[in-house]
């Protein structure tokens, strides 16, 4: 495969349009339930801290006029984003607003790493414009591949980068953090379900984070995978949220509705269509004489 | 199936693509300097830093707590979570020297929960406390309670 040809593999435009419109909703969910602090903490500019980019674009210190505007941009952006109207600029806006939204929850402390991949998507899906046919499109294009793959490079990005960040810190050695302690750590600060259950069970949590950072390490061969292998390590990616939920209450969901760019959405609407065909055009009524008598 | 075998294939032209393929590799830079080598404050391009840090077995574990006294003496917590006081837990810890410098600003947390609690009375006092765990050899043997700021409600 040419080098243009694994950067921007060409494929249906109708998986793009499904990916928006699913994304759109879920910006409407983090925005409920994810990052849903930006509102409240604008009331605190003490406790504000500027992200860089927010300083090298001047943005305004964020208040509850501008975290309210943006709220409301995103409620209208991902309305008009779902029903697949003006696909660039309301991704545009969309992407834009909710950049700055995830930013303004960012800028009092805590930096979450789970968005990356949602905020890449909302960037990059708009470049593949208007879709014709929406769900239903034939069409493909090497211009809906490329946006595709950005996401799910991005996808692996999360998972890659924290293990390279995890060897990084421990002084480039593979073994400093599986030989840690951080599960013990992490289930003693968020007690839950399982993690409480395998408190004391010190080797199990390391087998866990061995598992952990070698998954994480080698989750860029996903780029390469394809069929069944490719459907094997997506599960096992879900797999692997699922527990972290159990174990420790951390979802990730904004990385993992970013999946969804590996699979074949372009499939729905046909697969759709198959078990729900169209009724048949109803047998026209033929003219009636006009009854004899009223 | 009515869906022609042969799909439309949209063109593309040789600018188009070249400027995709690079920008995918600034896009791969940007996140492998980001994590090699800035910090949190370059989000998007923030390091993935998630629990990439080393507790060893004889750590002492601190949860950072908020809890508030009501006028009759009653000793209410103050959970640190966005739908509970809109604000984080994390969020508060790393900002732990501007709370113990300047403690109304638990105003925030304070005035957080009470928004979402309005069938409760106010705090007449808040305490910023953090709870010290403490591991040998990756078991907990004790735990106890630090004091780090305490602040009188002002309406």
């Amino acid at each position: 495969m040419s080098v243009s040809g694994w950067f921007a593999p060409v494929r249906a435009e109708a998986r793009v349009a499904v990916l928006r419109s699913v994304l759109y909703v879920f910006v409407l969910l983090d925005v409920h339930l994810v990052v849903r602090d930006p509102i409240s903490l604008s009331r605190h500019p003490a406790l504000y801290r500027p992200r860089d980019f927010a300083v090298l674009l001047h943005l305004p210190p964020p208040g509850l006029p501008l975290t309210w505007t943006l709220y409301a941009v995103l409620v209208v952006g991902c309305v008009v984003g779902i029903a697949g109207r003006a696909p660039r600029i309301a991704g545009w806006v969309v992407a834009a607003a909710f950049t700055w939204w995830v930013a303004i929850g960012f800028s009092y402390g805590k930096v979450d790493h789970d968005h990356l991949a949602l905020v890449v998507a909302l960037w990059l899906l708009p470049t593949v414009g208007a879709v014709p046919g929406g769900w239903s499109s034939t069409r493909r294009s090497a211009q809906a591949g490329w946006a595709l793959k950005c996401v799910q490079i991005a996808v692996v990005a999360t998972y890659f980068l924290s293990a390279v960040v995890k060897i990084k810190n421990g002084g480039w050695s593979l073994a400093a953090w599986p030989e840690s302690y951080i599960l013990l750590w992490a289930i003693v600060r968020r007690p839950h379900g399982l993690g409480q259950f395998l408190m004391p069970y010190p080797g199990v949590l390391h087998v866990m984070q061995w598992g952990s950072i070698l998954a994480e390490l080698s989750s860029v061969v996903v780029l390469w995978l394809r069929g069944r292998a490719l459907l094997a390590a997506a599960l096992f990616w879900m797999g692997f949220h699922v527990f972290t939920v159990a174990l420790l209450y951390i979802h990730f969901a904004p990385t993992v509705v970013c999946w969804l760019a590996f699979a074949p959405l372009e499939r729905l609407r046909p697969w759709w269509r198959a078990r729900h065909p169209p009724l048949e055009p109803p047998v026209p009524i033929p003219a009636r004489a006009e009854p004899a008598r009223r | 199936m009515s869906a022609p075998d042969v799909a439309e294939v949209r063109q593309i032209s040789s600018w188009s693509l070249t400027w995709r393929v690079l920008a995918t590799l600034v896009l791969v830079v940007l996140l492998l300097d980001g994590s090699l080598r800035l910090k949190d404050e370059a989000w998007p391009f923030a390091p993935m830093s998630q629990y990439a840090f080393f507790p060893g077995p004889d750590d002492t574990v601190v949860i950072t707590r908020v809890y508030g006294l009501l006028s009759d003496g009653e000793r209410v917590e103050l959970p640190l979570r966005a739908g509970t006081a809109g604000i984080r837990r994390a969020d508060v810890e790393a900002r732990i020297p501007n709370f113990e410098k300047d403690p109304s600003l638990l105003r925030a947390v304070s005035d957080g929960w009470s928004a979402r609690n309005p069938t409760r009375p106010r705090p007449v006092e808040v305490f910023l406390v953090q709870d010290h765990t403490h591991l040998v050899k990756g078991r907990i043997v004790s735990t106890d309670e630090v004091p780090l700021a305490q602040w009188r409600v002002t309406p």
